[in-house]
């Protein structure tokens, strides 16, 4: 199954962020999301940038390093297709992902003067999300 | 014709007007299927550097190659695949649209009538309309028209939208992610509007008082430089002016620094020397441009 690219993707060309960085975080949160799925096909560099309005090469970029990273392979003629992913390598990169929110998160707490007891607070209510393990 | 040149190779360009260098030691290079943002405040010195590379200003140094040919001598064959917008188009006021675009049509062995003429209904342009008597911004619309309608591979367009509405800016930067699709044709675009740049771009070049203060790809730019928050500074009062950090803003217990270069090292310098946690937030180009434009004594 392949998609729109607007429906899936919401690119911001004035952000810090790269745009390459912002398709290849989004395609993760994708895939993680199950709405896109192993198999599925991401839409061509070309109808990418045209429906989102950004630099193919940008698109190709973003497509490179999801290749590089096993989230996507290339398959001749048809286009990037996601790959199932492998548990093993994409949690060391997933846990590294998560590090800079939890430290800014944690800057916070000092600014507004709190403890570690209160963060902890106020994050057990919040990892009932998560899995145990 | 040399094709591992890049399309558009400006190589240590310095060109001075009475005694002042507008532009000192600049070289760009262009390569095959990049778009290239031309950035600079006004008077940066975009157009002269436009106009040394196409061979209409003669540069007291350095040259230009425009298809691996000297500028000032391009060949025929070169110019028919040339496209320029100038900054102030000057196109036959006395005619109509229609005739203008056949009179500057009938120059050009390869120029698309068909194209062209779509270009007209996109750009929303009347035929019979005076072209003396366009706004500023259709008499620029006029300008892409003519110059898009020989169907060039490599072009330069100084300050293209700068006349056009939001509508007109976005459905031009349409056109020329059209245009570059293929990966075939190179443009370079000079333009004060970081937003366009980062959504058409794939290369900037940042033009500050005549010299290149960066050249790569956007990405890398974006990538290069970063703001780092500090708190916890306490009554630290080291230097925090490391190198790579372009500016500090400092209050108290907290500072705001620019960072330029291997980010994660000066960061963690940062917090080595300072015991202070760090958090690193990217920067548009925006925010970069006037960063690099800060005055680093400041």
């Amino acid at each position: 199954m392949t998609h729109e690219p607007r429906q899936l993707f919401g690119i911001f060309p004035s952000s810090g962020v790269p745009i390459y960085r912002q398709i290849m975080d989004q395609v993760a949160v994708l895939v993680a999301s199950g709405r896109i799925e192993p198999g599925d096909f991401l839409p061509s560099v070309r109808q990418m940038a045209a429906d989102l309005e950004v630099n193919p090469m940008t698109v190709s970029k973003a497509y490179s390093q999801l290749e590089l990273a096993g989230t996507v392979e290339r398959i001749r003629g048809q286009g990037m297709r996601i790959l199932a992913p492998d548990s093993m390598q994409l949690k060391t990169s997933r846990l590294r992902e998560l590090g800079p929110y939890l430290e800014q998160a944690v800057a916070h707490a000092y600014q507004l003067s709190l403890s570690r007891r209160d963060v902890l607070d106020v994050l057990a209510p919040l990892l009932e999300k998560l899995d145990d393990e | 014709m040399n094709s591992s040149v890049p399309p558009i190779s400006i190589r240590g360009i310095t060109k001075c007007f009475g005694g002042t260098a507008a532009l000192s030691d600049v070289s760009l290079d262009v390569g095959r299927g990049e778009v290239l943002g031309l950035l600079g405040k006004n008077g940066a010195g975009k157009t002269t550097l436009i106009k040394c590379a196409l061979g209409l200003l003669r540069p007291d140094a350095g040259e230009s190659l425009i298809g691996g040919e000297r500028a000032p001598d391009m060949s025929p064959c070169t110019k028919a695949r040339l496209g320029y917008v100038a900054q102030e188009p000057a196109v036959y006021p006395w005619m109509k649209v229609a005739q203008a675009i056949a009179y500057h049509g009938a120059f050009y062995e390869n120029w698309d009538a068909d194209f062209a003429a779509s270009l007209l209904q996109r750009l929303e342009l009347d035929p019979t309309k005076r072209v003396g008597a366009l706004s500023v911004g259709q008499h620029q619309k006029l300008a892409i028209l003519l110059s898009l309608g020989p169907r060039p591979d490599i072009l330069l367009l100084d300050e293209p939208v700068a006349a056009l509405d939001p509508a007109a800016r976005r459905d031009f930067l349409k056109m020329i992610l059209d245009i570059v699709a293929n990966g075939k044709r190179t443009v370079l675009l000079s333009t004060h509007i970081t937003s366009d740049v980062e959504r058409v771009c794939s290369h900037v070049s940042i033009l500050r008082d005549g010299r290149v203060s960066f050249t790569g790809e956007l990405d890398a730019l974006k990538d290069e430089v970063k703001r780092v928050r500090l708190s916890g500074l306490h009554d630290y009062s080291g230097n925090l002016r490391l190198d790579g950090v372009l500016r500090v803003e400092r209050e108290g217990d907290s500072a705001i620094l620019t960072v330029r270069g291997n980010i994660a090292a000066t960061t963690d310098s940062l917090r080595r020397d300072t015991g202070a946690t760090a958090a690193i937030e990217g920067l548009n180009l925006e925010d970069i441009f006037l960063e690099l434009h800060h005055d680093a004594t400041a």
